[in-house]
């Protein structure tokens, strides 16, 4: 009762200002992303609407708006081209049961395993994919598109100086839209780009044959769309967390979108996520509350339905401009400065991810190449902490070895390595007990290590075996056991 | 570290403070507990301030809303800091003033509830204000906190009204249940009514067990040498006993407090409620 009252009724006016400011900024993109996605504008509209206002209720992070997204749009591409709207939708509502599925499993918390090199490439990559987007808008056209879209921009930025009171990209839109009109210019507008919402939303389901065939066309895309909906929700929220310094439910925002989008597919829109320029202009507007993305979801959708014939004539300049806006808002500045005082490894991947991202238009194959490089660079690093010392006692009779440090697949060849296989001597003493064997790589290494002493006629002793391999959790199970700290640390 | 049982006074910055205070400094100095005073500063990130309706977005925008939105957090923690410190140190005034030699005061971050439960461990006394600051513009006979708070703890809670009249004549709102034979066990055991005169009442429903009760819970108060009017009174609680206190001049009423769960308050009512709403008197609530 107490936190139902708090998400949506502690801060009713900021989050109405907020919701308006929001929608008036979603409308430019959803219309944008539908054309990425090669649908009709009202696909995107409808799906903008619907994901905001049930993502309001389901969602586990107040305050975050989700929407008709690029990063989804730019992977529908072919499913549309190639099988048409209906397929889409029903892409869309398998993205959701995927989705809920995750939540359920709570693959939320497996975002721990993507860092902030990969998070930050993510973050520029989707800005330089929105901005691409834009290209085929501004390739072939007069110069006369080119001055609105720069004034579009300037409008943006420079009218906040005047007056914080009204959103300055809706100044432009409308700006450029009077002045368009006014001459009576002959370049593209909204309405070239396919049909308008012209009424409220009906539940419809997609009309697809109910077999394997339509399965086999809609998995691959329902699945990846599922995975980067999820990432870009999760790291928005966690943007979110920081701004507001607050909590969020990450499992539950898995279900959220899940359910979010099988209610988008259900009224004819398309899969889409949380939105990070989106969420920070509606925190940076006073928006908190649950009741700013249902103001945003609801406003959008009166808006459009309402003054659709105004919409129609708005220049696809003006759109161009703020998209401009959210790919420069999105993209992560400071990281271009950082790449000469960050680590080389944490520059790689950052770059990594961004360059796979811009090659295949598929943010959930730049995030795998970001996360398994980072895992290699990490394993690298941990196997550098691993040293072997000796020294001779018995007066040269045996030779004693003592391993600190991590042993796994990354050092065992190190490993096998530091031993002198050619001394002629009675007996070696291994000591192990100061070292963690992490998996069965290392300790094939020390059998390898023990065999080859061996055949040289050396005798071989090893201690402290047991203590080194209690790290390989998954044998000994030490993990669930009490006491498992000092036997993973202690030694 | 020695556990002290400290008598623990929960102030907002309303005018209820002042009473809790003057509640405070009588309990201490009559069990001769010290004295502490705790606000409890609340943050609210569910609240946004919003005056940027721009809308637009340019290069490191997150990082300058970021770094914003703490620079004004930090600012209104300073402020609220500094507030409440002035606050308690007049309220701390206040006490010595009444005859305590040294009252403590601390300031903590977090929600009330929780705050006051950590404490509970060397706190044998809560002093808190039945109403608070929401409550004196929403004008509600009871803060929205009091059940809440009550309710999460375990050590005996006085809550007062608006006015200070040092307690001369105290009653036990007495219903024979387990609680309420514990009440009496701590009020007899207690310094802080010694030799005041002490009205036992019973109400509700009549019960064959009631006089028998009774009886025994007077018994256990004239042992403690405790002047003893008892009252048996069939009919409903809540009248009755404000009724009492009106005819008798009772000055603090003595009572368990929400035996039954909050579900089943909210379907049938609360009788802690009913009566914390009718008897207009500060009342010690035993948990």
């Amino acid at each position: 009762m107490k936190s139902l009252r708090q998400d949506w009724l502690s801060n009713i006016r900021n989050d109405l200002l907020a919701g308006i400011v929001v929608a008036l900024a979603l409308i430019p993109e959803a219309i944008a992303f539908s054309v990425i996605a090669g649908v009709d504008p009202k696909v995107g509209l409808y799906a903008s609407f619907c994901i905001a206002t049930v993502i309001a209720f389901t969602g586990g992070r107040p305050g975050m708006i989700s929407a008709a997204t690029g990063a989804m749009a730019l992977l529908m591409v072919m499913l549309v081209k190639e099988h048409g709207l209906q397929y889409l939708l029903a892409a869309t509502i398998l993205t959701g049961v995927l989705q809920i599925a995750a939540g359920w499993l709570r693959l939320g918390s497996l975002m721990r395993f993507v860092g902030r090199a990969v998070v930050i490439g993510f973050v520029n990559a989707l800005a330089i994919l929105i901005f691409m987007a834009q290209l085929p808008e501004l390739t072939g056209v007069t110069w006369v598109v080119y001055a609105m879209v720069i004034a579009g921009l300037g409008i943006i930025y420079l009218f906040p100086y005047i007056t914080k009171a009204v959103p300055s990209p809706l100044v432009a839109i409308v700006v450029l839209t009077a002045v368009a009109m006014y001459f009576g210019m002959d370049i593209r507008t909204v309405g070239d780009m396919g049909q308008l919402p012209d009424s409220l939303p009906v539940f419809l389901l997609p009309d697809v044959p109910l077999n394997w065939e339509t399965l086999k066309i809609i998995f691959p895309v329902s699945l990846t769309l599922a995975v980067v909906g999820l990432l870009e929700s999760m790291m928005t929220a966690s943007i979110v967390d920081d701004l507001t310094d607050s909590q969020s439910n990450k499992n539950r925002e898995c279900v959220g979108q899940g359910i979010a989008n099988i209610a988008s597919g259900c009224v004819g829109g398309m899969a889409g996520c949380a939105m990070i320029g989106q969420s920070v202009i509606n925190v940076k507007s006073g928006g908190r509350g649950r009741l700013s993305t249902l103001a945003a979801g609801v406003f959008l959708l009166l808006m459009v339905v309402f003054i659709g014939d105004w919409v129609s004539q708005i220049p696809m300049a003006a759109l161009v401009a703020v998209m401009i806006m959210v790919s420069i808002g999105t993209f992560n500045w400071a990281s271009i400065c950082d790449l000469r005082s960050h680590p080389k490894s944490y520059s790689v991947v950052m770059l990594a991810t961004v360059g796979v991202v811009v090659a295949t238009h598929d943010l959930a194959q730049g995030v795998l190449v970001g996360v398994l490089l980072s895992g290699f660079f990490f394993a690298h690093k941990v196997g550098m902490i691993m040293y072997v010392g000796s020294k001779s006692e018995n007066e040269g009779r045996i030779r004693s070895y003592q391993v600190v440090g991590q042993v796994f697949f990354a050092s065992a060849d190190r490993f096998v390595e530091s031993f002198d296989f050619k001394e002629v001597i009675e007996k070696v003493r291994i000591d192990v007990s100061r070292a963690h064997f992490w998996d069965v790589t290392a300790v094939t290494a020390l059998d390898k290590v023990v065999i080859k002493f061996r055949r040289e006629g050396t005798e071989v002793e090893v201690i402290g075996l047991n203590e080194a391999s209690a790290t390989m959790v998954d044998r000994f199970a030490v993990h669930d056991k009490e006491g498992a700290e000092d036997l993973l640390m202690g030694h | 570290m020695k556990i002290e049982n400290k008598v623990l006074a929960c102030v907002d910055l309303s005018l209820f403070a002042d009473y809790v205070a003057d509640y405070a400094a009588w309990a201490a100095r009559r069990m001769d507990a010290p004295l502490k005073f705790l606000h409890v500063i609340s943050r609210h990130p569910e609240i946004g301030s919003g005056e940027d309706h721009s809308g637009a977005i340019g290069i490191g925008s997150q990082e300058i809303l970021l770094t914003k939105l703490s620079e004004q957090d930090a600012a209104l923690a300073k402020v609220a800091h500094e507030k409440g410190r002035i606050f308690l140190n007049r309220l701390r005034e206040r006490a010595i003033a009444a005859g305590v030699a040294s009252p403590d005061m601390k300031q903590r971050h977090g929600a009330l509830e929780e705050t006051l439960v950590e404490q509970e461990d060397d706190v044998r006394l809560f002093v808190l204000g039945r109403r608070g600051e929401s409550a004196e513009v929403t004008n509600r006979d009871l803060g929205r906190n009091v059940e809440r708070v009550v309710r999460a703890l375990h050590k005996p809670i006085l809550t007062v009204t608006e006015g200070f009249t040092e307690p001369r004549r105290v009653m036990i709102a007495f219903d024979g249940g387990s609680l309420a034979r514990k009440g009496v066990e701590m009020v007899a055991a207690s310094p802080l009514f010694r030799g005041l005169p002490i009205h036992l009442l019973m109400s509700g429903k009549a019960s064959q067990d009631g006089p028998r009760q009774l009886e025994c819970a007077r018994q256990t108060l004239e042992a403690a040498d405790f002047e003893v009017i008892s009252s048996l009174i069939p009919g409903d609680t809540e009248r009755i006993v404000a009724q009492a206190i009106q005819e008798q001049g009772i000055d603090m009423l003595i009572m368990g407090a929400y035996a039954h769960s909050a579900l089943r308050s909210l379907i049938l009512g609360s009788k802690t409620n009913d009566l914390l709403r009718s008897a207009r008197i500060p009342t010690l609530l035993l948990r």
